[in-house]
């Protein structure tokens, strides 16, 4: 159901647009590769990029796809098409968005800008464990050889046991020969070099979420939703890098300038799930309120919370096994619970909105036991309601601002009464 | 009373056995699902209890969990929650789908049952490597048992425990062999009740019990009714209405293809010097469910209990947000239809709610078989 209007969020940084435009250059790059007869992969989750960089793989990783659909509000189209080929409403839409993409006969022109059709699939089940099967569909659609990583739970915490990173290092290993027999020959030099990037990426991030600490906020939710495009597609480039060294330098001087989104913060939230990428505008709508949104959890879906001191080069593989199974989103939740009560203290929240995505299985789950966790630990309240992020078909304006309205209300009184 | 309806009245009512086995000082161990290896927690002498859901509504754990998750999963929780399962002095479950990794964090946050284990058992079978790391976690599982039953577990008692469970294995499977009769000897609602009981009863008493129930099967009279061989596959099921909902459309159940029935007992533990090796071959090598890779092996378990109980048609009852199955169901649509299978897809609560609809649409099916 779609009440009201949908609307662009505004962005404040000049290195947003940058980014936005290597978005683009990516996308474009991926088309000339293909034309030039080069295999395309396409992957997905927490598959590490840097293989496919190491290689000189061109790669589409199929989040961001439905994503970019879904801010120009074609993504409800073409999860409506994959339903016609038999999927049912509840499975992830980002994963029905881009079946509709891949089943659609003739391209959307906006749709065409990114279109690339695989040549090779390589999928994991995590971090969501089912949803990777959409690329069965692909591998069956497009008839390409498809390869599956296997990724143990992690039920150790912070400190992975050695045959776990043994055995998935292994797989990425066998995903390197897969990928070798399509002429993507590995050259270990240049992975130890990917991995080295990779980790300067993310301490670079980390030094960017440090600024983004500050009060006031010098950059909001919608620069940061583009602005983790970096640590989605480019880990282990130097474009990664480049683009994150101007960003920190960028936001560096807002905070030391005293700058902020708002003029006066009255209110800081944490967004935790899917923001709805067809209507960015519902980002800023709490700035009404003198409340900036100063971070959202999407942003590390594919990475990034995790501490790079882990990665070492010489050690490639392992090192790249490590991050994956140590990621927050990797089930079980002890380390995402602890990094949303960490983050909702150090970046001084007072409220967190959790959205339900009816067809994700895997962050709904979690959702009670991250609010009760940040409650207990740092008496910050959390509201969650029900908002797919990605299916415009299932949202409801009127009903999305009613739940902002009163959540923030209530901060806002109880701010008051001290 | 029947065996059948003997087993039938342990399945509904164990509490008694629960007591029994509780009064000789040994532990329950509660489980999910069939890649849980039973034979060890057998073989520490504690009893493997599977969990089931029940037909009752959910009252407290949708504050928990979102109704997102699949029911069959709150449905648990939620008797957890009202201390339905406070008898347990351990649980186990395996890493198979986003619902149950999240009832684990749920469980070991919310529910007070001492012992709380994952075994973080591979999703891709026949994997050299898979098959080598899992050897590790079951080893690490194996000491845990040994921990919470305060017994050691040898090679010997690992073995004869591995036989035990063989044994009822080949047992259903040959109880199974008397539905490819034309009619078939037993109901598929009967035959849910039987799996599941013997699921659910200590495997020494399920024995005898079955070798009564097969001799006893085995002299009922074929059935007068005839009419469409149907498989029933999909998510869990653990009652029969469904199945009998069929059957009374004029459908005749013949197979199932559930983690109730079939993929419980379909393949038996090899024989190998090491017992725990043979079990991790077991379970690396066995691509039943939908949660497993790679689906080509998934499809051809399918396809082999298709032509071996001669199905003419096949149903999907697949649980809403059991997203597995909700995958599979649109990946198997098209290479059953290549096959000249006619498949129905529904999907449905676990507490049953708009069978009147659903009859329609199953008799309509039957109908045009
Ligand atoms: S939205 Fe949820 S189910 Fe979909 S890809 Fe992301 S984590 Fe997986
Ligand atoms: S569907 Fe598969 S993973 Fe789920 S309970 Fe059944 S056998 Fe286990
Ligand atoms: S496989 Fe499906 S029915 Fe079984 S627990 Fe998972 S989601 Fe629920």
């Amino acid at each position: 159901m779609v009440t009201g209007a949908t609307a662009p969020g505004k962005k404040s940084l000049q290195t947003t647009l940058e980014i936005s435009r290597a978005v683009k250059a990516y996308y474009g790059g991926v088309q000339a590769a293909k034309q030039e007869g080069k295999p395309i992969v396409w992957s997905y989750g927490l598959i590490p990029r840097e293989i496919f960089h190491a290689v000189g793989a061109p790669v589409i990783y199929l989040e961001h796809l439905p994503l970019l659909m879904s801010t120009k509000q074609l993504s409800g189209r073409y999860c409506q098409i994959a339903e016609e080929e038999g999927f049912s409403r509840d499975v992830c839409a980002f994963h029905r968005c881009f079946i509709g993409c891949a089943a659609e006969e003739e391209k959307h022109p906006y749709l065409a800008k990114f279109w690339a059709p695989p040549d090779l699939i390589v999928a994991s089940n995590l971090p969501c464990m089912s949803e990777s099967k959409s690329f069965l569909y692909a591998a069956n659609h497009f008839n390409c050889p498809y390869f599956f990583i296997d990724a143990p739970i992690n039920i150790w915490g912070k400190e992975i046991p050695d045959y776990a990173v043994e055995y998935y290092a292994g797989q990425l290993g066998e995903a390197l020969d897969f990928l070798g027999g399509y002429g993507y020959r590995l050259d270990w030099a240049k992975l130890k070099e990917a991995v080295a990037l990779s980790r300067r990426l993310v301490y670079l991030w980390r030094e960017i979420d440090e600024y983004r600490k500050a009060i006031p906020a010098p950059m909001g939710i919608v620069d940061g939703l583009t602005c983790a495009f970096p640590l989605i597609q480019l880990p282990g480039t130097k474009l990664g890098v480049e683009l994150y060294e101007r960003l920190r330098d960028e936001i560096k001087e807002r905070v030391e300038n005293k700058i902020g989104v708002l003029e006066e913060e009255k209110l800081r939230l944490l967004w935790i799930g899917v923001p709805p990428f067809y209507n960015m505008g519902l980002l800023n709508y709490p700035e009404q309120y003198g409340a900036i949104v100063v971070k959202s959890f999407v942003e590390y879906l594919a990475g990034g919370a995790f501490d790079p001191a882990i990665m070492d080069p010489e050690k490639p593989l392992e090192s790249l096994a490590t991050k994956a199974l140590v990621d927050i989103v990797n089930p079980t939740y002890q380390n995402m619970i602890d990094f949303a009560v960490q983050t909702a203290k150090d970046f001084s929240v007072d409220g967190q909105i959790a959205l339900v995505k009816r067809s994700c299985g895997l962050i709904p789950g979690v959702l009670r036991l991250v609010k009760d966790a940040v409650y207990q630990a740092d008496g910050i309240p959390t509201t969650i309601f029900d908002l797919d992020g990605m299916d415009l078909r299932e949202y409801d304006d009127a009903a999305t601002k009613a739940n902002i309205d009163s959540f923030i209300e209530t901060l806002l009184d109880s701010k008051r009464r001290g | 009373m029947s065996t059948i309806d003997t087993m039938r009245d342990i399945l509904h009512n164990p509490e008694r056995l629960v007591a029994d086995w509780k009064a000789q000082g040994k532990k329950i161990v509660g489980y999910r699902c069939i890649y849980v290896p039973e034979e060890i927690i057998w073989a520490a002498g504690m009893w493997p209890y599977p969990i089931f859901g029940t037909p009752e509504a959910i009252t407290q754990a949708d504050s928990y969990f979102q109704p997102c998750t699949c029911e069959f999963i709150r449905n648990i929780f939620d008797h957890a929650l009202d201390g339905k399962l406070n008898f347990l002095d351990g649980l186990v479950l395996c890493n198979t789908c986003d619902a149950v990794r999240h009832l684990y964090d749920m469980w070991i946050t919310y529910i007070k049952v001492p012992d709380c284990h994952i075994i973080n058992n591979p999703q891709k079978m026949y994997d050299e490597s898979g098959y080598k790391y899992y050897c590790v976690e079951l080893k690490r599982f194996k000491s845990e048992m040994e921990n919470l039953s305060g017994n050691g577990i040898s090679d010997e008692s690992l073995q004869s425990a591995i036989n035990l469970h063989n044994q009822t294995r080949g047992l259903l499977k040959e109880l199974y062999s008397l539905r490819k009769k034309d009619p078939p000897l037993i109901s598929g609602g009967e035959a849910l009740d039987i799996v599941m009981a013997s699921m659910l009863m200590p495997k020494d008493k399920c024995n005898q019990q079955l070798q009564q129930l097969i001799a006893e099967v085995k002299t009922r009279e074929s059935p007068k009714t005839r009419g469409p061989r149907i498989l029933i596959t999909g998510s869990i099921i653990d009652d029969p209405t469904l199945i009998q909902l069929v059957e009374e459309v004029g459908g005749v159940v013949v197979a199932d293809d559930l983690c109730t029935t079939t993929k419980y007992f379909w393949q038996e533990v090899g024989q190998n010097k090491d017992p725990l090796d043979a079990l991790s071959r077991y379970n690396t090598e066995r691509c039943l469910c939908s949660c497993m890779h790679p689906p080509e092996r998934r499809f051809d378990y399918l396809w082999e209990l298709i032509e071996e109980f001669g199905a003419n048609g096949v149903i999907y009852f697949n649980l809403k947000y059991c997203h597995p199955f909700l995958y599979e169901a649109a990946l198997f649509r098209e290479k059953l239809a290549a096959k000249d299978v006619p498949t129905l897809m529904l999907e449905v609560d676990h507490s049953l709610s708009g069978l009147g609809q659903l009859r329609t649409r199953i008799q309509a099916f039957i109908e045009m078989l």
